[in-house]
C-alpha cells in the first residue's frame, strides 16, 4: 500500500473504466440527441455490457483508493463531495432503472439509421449526461472541496 | 527558454490559477481537462471496441460522425492542458512522463486520423486486419496517455 505506484495504478484504471463507460454513454446518449444520425440506436444499445464492464473497472479501483485513503474521502468536510458522488451515482442508477422499467429503452431500440428519438428519450438522456458530468466534476474536484472558503 | 518559462509560472495568471482557494480557479481546468479527455477517448474507445468485433450490427461509415465530437473534446483538453503546463512549466516539462505522455498524445491523435480516413474512404468494406491493428493501437495509447498523466504527479 505504500509503494508509489499503487495510488496512480488505481487512478489509471479509474479513468481507463471511465473512457469505456463514458463512450458508450455519450454514443447512446448523443445518438438520441440526434449526433452521428446515420446510426441506428438498437445496435449501439447492444454496446451497454461495455459500459457495465467500464463501470465496474472505475467501482473497484475507485474503492480501493478509499481504502487506501479513507481520511480524503470520509472525514469532513471533504465528504459533503464524496456523498454527492454517490448520490449522483445513485441517481443515475434509478434514470436508468427508468429507462428500461418504463420501456424508454425498448423504444429508443426501434430509432433506426436517420430517424429521430422521442421527446421522453431526449429528457432521460439529458438526465444522464448532466448527472456523469456531475459525478465527474465531484470526482475531479473532490480534493479541492472544503480547502475553498 | 527557462527564463520564459518562470516568467510564465510567475505571472500573474498562474499564480492566481494555482494558489486562488476558487473552486473556479485550477480545479475547473482540471475538471475541463477530463470533460475534453471523456469526449476524446470515449466516443475513441467506442469506435475501436467496434473495429475489434464487438457490436457488429453497428454501420461503421456513420461512426466517422463521432469525429467532430472526438475534435471538439481534443482542443478542450489540449488548451486546458495548456493553462496547467503554465503554472507548473519548469517540473513538468523536466518530468520524462510528462514526454511520454504527449507521445502517447501524439500518436492517438495521428492513429484517430488514420482511422477517420478508413471510415470515410472504404466505409462499407475496410479491411478488417488493418482496422483491428488501428484499433488496438488506439486503444493502448489512450491508456498509455492515461497512465503517463496519472503517474506524472509521483514520479
Amino acid at each position: 500500500m505504500t509503494l508509489w505506484w499503487y495510488l496512480p495504478l488505481w487512478k489509471t484504471l479509474h479513468i481507463v473504466g471511465m473512457s469505456l463507460l463514458m463512450g458508450v454513454v455519450l454514443a447512446v446518449d448523443l445518438r438520441i440527441f440526434g449526433v452521428a444520425r446515420g446510426l441506428p440506436a438498437r445496435p449501439l444499445q447492444r454496446l451497454m455490457p461495455w459500459a457495465a464492464a467500464g463501470f465496474a473497472v472505475s467501482l473497484v479501483s475507485g474503492a480501493l483508493l478509499v481504502r487506501a485513503n479513507p481520511q480524503q474521502y470520509l472525514a469532513a468536510p471533504l465528504n459533503l463531495a464524496f456523498y454527492a458522488k454517490i448520490l449522483c451515482l445513485v441517481l443515475v442508477g434509478l434514470n436508468d432503472i427508468l429507462y428500461f422499467a418504463t420501456g424508454l429503452k425498448r423504444e429508443v431500440d426501434g430509432v433506426g439509421a436517420g430517424e429521430a428519438a422521442s421527446a421522453s428519450a431526449k429528457i432521460v438522456a439529458s438526465v444522464s449526461l448532466a448527472l456523469w458530468f456531475s459525478v465527474i466534476y465531484l470526482g475531479v474536484t473532490l480534493p479541492f472541496f472544503g480547502v475553498a472558503p | 527558454m527557462m527564463g520564459f518559462l518562470a516568467w510564465l509560472e510567475s505571472s500573474a495568471f498562474s499564480s492566481w490559477l494555482k494558489e486562488s482557494p476558487s473552486l473556479l480557479a485550477y480545479p475547473a481546468v482540471l475538471f475541463l481537462h477530463t470533460v475534453g479527455l471523456v469526449f476524446t477517448a470515449g466516443p475513441s474507445t467506442v469506435i475501436s471496441v467496434r473495429l475489434l468485433g464487438a457490436g457488429r450490427g453497428l454501420p461503421l461509415a456513420p461512426l466517422e460522425r463521432l469525429f467532430p465530437v472526438i475534435w471538439i473534446g481534443f482542443w478542450i483538453s489540449a488548451v486546458s492542458g495548456l493553462l496547467m503546463l503554465a503554472v507548473d512549466a519548469t517540473t513538468k516539462l523536466a518530468n520524462p512522463l510528462f514526454s511520454l505522455k504527449m507521445i502517447f498524445v501524439a500518436a492517438s491523435v495521428a492513429l484517430m486520423v488514420l482511422v477517420r480516413r478508413m471510415l470515410k474512404a472504404g466505409a462499407a468494406t475496410p479491411e478488417p486486419s488493418r482496422g483491428r491493428w488501428l484499433a488496438f493501437a488506439s486503444l493502448i495509447c489512450w491508456a498509455g496517455a492515461i497512465a503517463a498523466g496519472r503517474f506524472m504527479a509521483y514520479f
